[in-house]
């Protein structure tokens, strides 16, 4: 039998509190001010986008997945679209894949540094956090050169990318120039953070998660790798083949390795960002030869900026989509933060959760709670079952 | 009758004047964080106005009474707090001395445990069903309230964070070799005593001893403002705003009332026993000086805010014991007379 720990009290925060940037509960069962065990609940803001997409056309039902997130939209979008190429084997041009991965990184960069804009908000650092998302505005602009819109570029399409996000000349070299002096400005930012002693005392030896847990726990993307877990689906996918980048790993697996893992990251990405904009191949950005029809089962992992992100579905013989499923990185590292909360300060529990980066109405499905009789539960039905606390 | 019509001046002109200091202190955090920032008179003037005029809504609380009446009593032990730094409540009873400061302090301090212990805000409540997620780990466990869980950390504000304000306010006492505050000004300011207006010939914040206890003051200052980095009792990422999260409308005007005054006559105190400068509505070179300077420690504290993250008790506890050491330093250095 499990040996139960003995709490003093529990705190609850969530699923309303000006803290959380979406709807999710901590339950956070502790003793005086530390953490002996850590519970999240989520699924407060179920939006049904599976069951959206079910029996679309594919190439409507695509566009659709991009809302999946507003943060890592092009990773639904370019994952969604792999699903397809990969179970229809449809060819895509080089020049398509290699602006796929420079709105994936250019996303990526813009992601990260939404992480540390939340993360020093956690910490009460405002002017940090601030600072985070003064320097991002350069990504979300570039977003906005290439794919149109600032938040959902909507770049990848199957077979290739949309012709409006075709990279110039001119084009080529406004992203050279403002990457260039985002770099300057990042590199001290970054310096800065690492030189803040406060900063340092709040994030060192806190929230740690070992690299046994992590892959225990399937703590995937920069959390697995901040915690010395070599895992990049990066590295396993053609399309990054042509790129020479590192897996940033660290081993020490506290809320310091996450953030500073992400904050290399951001280097190796701008690496990846020259590669193209130097060696982009001339040619077809498209390919429309293909047809939507009969699509087996097909499964399309992919490393988002949060973890593996899957997507999976299968198409009828009308090219209408069916049993369409996306597992995003976040339920994956659910576990891990409940692990990594444990014997912290409540404090410090909230900015080791902020330090993984959750994404938790990206990740919310539908939940049916009753399996025999395959229905959802509805309150009544729990409290007539379970009794009114 | 003098004693009075004093009060009733420097109620008068610190409450209001004490209103625009949030106003400059967001401005310098906004500057320093490239923003433009808000209109001076917004965090602080229009902010109170605008609550004062809202729908009043009934706080949630034990002693819903008693949690109401516990912020117009701060509002009135922060003013006494001024009064007893004035030279015309010099001569009353002895509470113008280290003694009627310390003992307003630690009775200010104690209004965020009663006031943490009462609310019992929305945000924290029982869900009406048993929480059965994962298996529901902790059915069963008493569940605490947020601003509960403020008032205990409040409690260990009390005991250990604000020790360092209390050594620093010791210090130019320990230099005057006296209680009073009236024999810290004399020690500093003799002119003061016959004069329209004369600069201190000889304030403590100068010397050795007083230099000290000014850091270990400021860093009190800020502690026993709950600002950052020693805001642990209204962390926003946890418990919000702590005991004040259930003050709406009048309440909540009143809060922001205690709150701006306490910022001001903490630094007004900090100007009449560490420069010899006092508030004296009766002698107005005195009473601008005092107000402009007061100013230093709120421009002060806007920096260090800019650039602080919250502290846990990890860092707090051994901040707080540092500090008493300086501060202790300080004291044993005055009374040594060195």
């Amino acid at each position: 039998m499990m040996e139960r720990k003995v709490v003093e009290k529990e705190i609850s925060i969530g699923p309303v509190h000006p803290a959380l940037i979406e709807p999710y509960r901590i339950r956070l069962f502790v003793n005086d001010e530390i953490v002996e065990d850590c519970e999240i609940n989520i699924n407060m803001a179920y939006r049904g986008i599976e069951r959206l997409l079910e029996g679309l056309p594919v190439e409507k039902a695509l566009l659709i997945t991009e809302r999946v997130c507003g943060i890592c939209s092009n990773v639904h979008t370019w994952n969604s679209v792999r699903v397809v190429e990969a179970g229809l084997r449809i060819e895509v041009p080089d020049r398509a894949n290699y602006i796929r991965v420079l709105i994936n990184e250019i996303q990526r960069i813009a992601s990260h540094l939404i992480f540390f804009g939340h993360a020093f908000e956690v910490l009460g650092h405002e002017t940090f956090a601030m600072r985070s998302f003064l320097l991002r505005e350069v990504f979300m602009d570039l977003m906005a050169y290439i794919g149109g819109n600032r938040v959902m570029p909507a770049v990848p399409v199957i077979g290739g990318i949309r012709p409006r996000a075709d990279l110039t000349d001119s084009l080529k070299r406004v992203i050279s120039e403002r990457i260039n002096d985002f770099e300057k400005k990042y590199r001290e930012y970054v310096e800065r953070i690492l030189a803040d002693s406060m900063i340092m005392s709040r994030l060192t030896g806190v929230g740690l998660l070992s690299k046994e847990d992590a892959i225990k726990y399937h703590a995937t993307g920069p959390n697995g790798r901040a915690s010395g877990w070599n895992y990049d689906i990066r590295t396993l996918m053609h399309e990054y083949e042509p790129f020479d980048f590192e897996v940033i790993v660290l081993n020490e697996g506290d809320n310091k390795a996450r953030v500073v893992q992400r904050a290399l990251e951001v280097f190796e990405c701008l690496k990846i960002i020259r590669q193209i904009l130097k060696n982009l191949p001339e040619g077809p950005i498209v390919n429309r030869d293909w047809i939507p029809g009969k699509m087996n089962y097909t499964i399309s992992y992919f490393e988002a900026f949060r973890g593996e992100l899957m997507h999976s579905c299968a198409l009828d013989s009308q090219g209408l989509i069916r049993g369409y499923k996306i597992r995003t990185p976040t339920p994956t590292n659910l576990a891990a933060m409940e692990r990594a909360c444990v014997g912290d300060h409540i404090t410090d529990a909230i900015l080791t959760i902020a330090s993984c980066d959750p994404c938790l109405t990206c990740c919310t499905r539908v939940e049916v709670i009753n399996f025999d009789e395959s229905k959802t539960m509805t309150v009544m039905d729990i409290m007539k079952k379970y009794g009114r606390r | 009758m003098e004693l009075l019509i004093t009060s009733l001046i420097a109620a008068i002109i610190s409450i209001p004047y004490s209103l625009i200091i949030p106003g400059i202190e967001r401005k310098i955090q906004a500057r320093i964080q490239q923003r433009i920032g808000p209109p001076i008179l917004t965090p602080g003037f229009w902010a109170v106005l605008k609550f004062y005029y809202k729908k009043d809504v009934e706080p949630i609380a034990f002693l819903s009474r008693f949690y109401k009446s516990l912020i117009w009593l701060g509002i009135f032990i922060v003013l006494f707090l001024l009064f007893f730094s004035m030279p015309s409540w010099w001569n009353i009873l002895g509470w113008a001395s280290i003694l009627g400061l310390v003992g307003l302090l630690k009775l200010e301090e104690s209004l965020y445990v009663f006031m943490g212990a009462q609310s019992q805000s929305f945000l924290s409540t029982t869900m009406p069903v048993p929480d059965l997620a994962k298996g529901a780990k902790g059915i069963g466990i008493h569940r605490e309230f947020l601003e509960q869980h403020s008032a205990e950390r409040a409690i260990k504000m009390m005991a250990v964070g604000s020790l360092p304000l209390y050594i620093a306010l010791l210090v130019p006492f320990a230099i005057a070799k006296s209680a009073m505050i009236s024999e810290v000004v004399r020690v500093q300011n003799p002119g003061f005593f016959s004069l329209a207006f004369s600069l201190p010939s000889n304030p403590i914040l100068f010397t050795v001893p007083g230099f000290l206890a000014t850091i270990v003051y400021f860093i009190g200052y800020v502690i026993l403002l709950n600002e950052k980095p020693f805001s642990i009792l209204k962390a926003k990422i946890d418990v919000i705003e702590g005991g004040v999260l259930e003050y709406a409308a009048k309440l909540r005007a009143g809060y922001y009332i205690m709150r701006n005054l306490l910022l001001f006559v903490l630094s007004s105190i900090f100007v009449t026993l560490f420069l010899g400068i006092p508030f004296d509505p009766l002698k107005p070179f005195y009473l601008i000086f005092n107000i402009i300077l007061s100013l230093i420690m709120p421009i002060a504290l806007s920096i260090l805010v800019a650039f602080s993250p919250i502290l846990t008790f990890r860092q707090i506890y051994p901040s707080a014991v540092g500090l008493s050491v300086l501060g202790a330093l300080a004291l044993i250095i005055s009374i040594l007379g060195v």
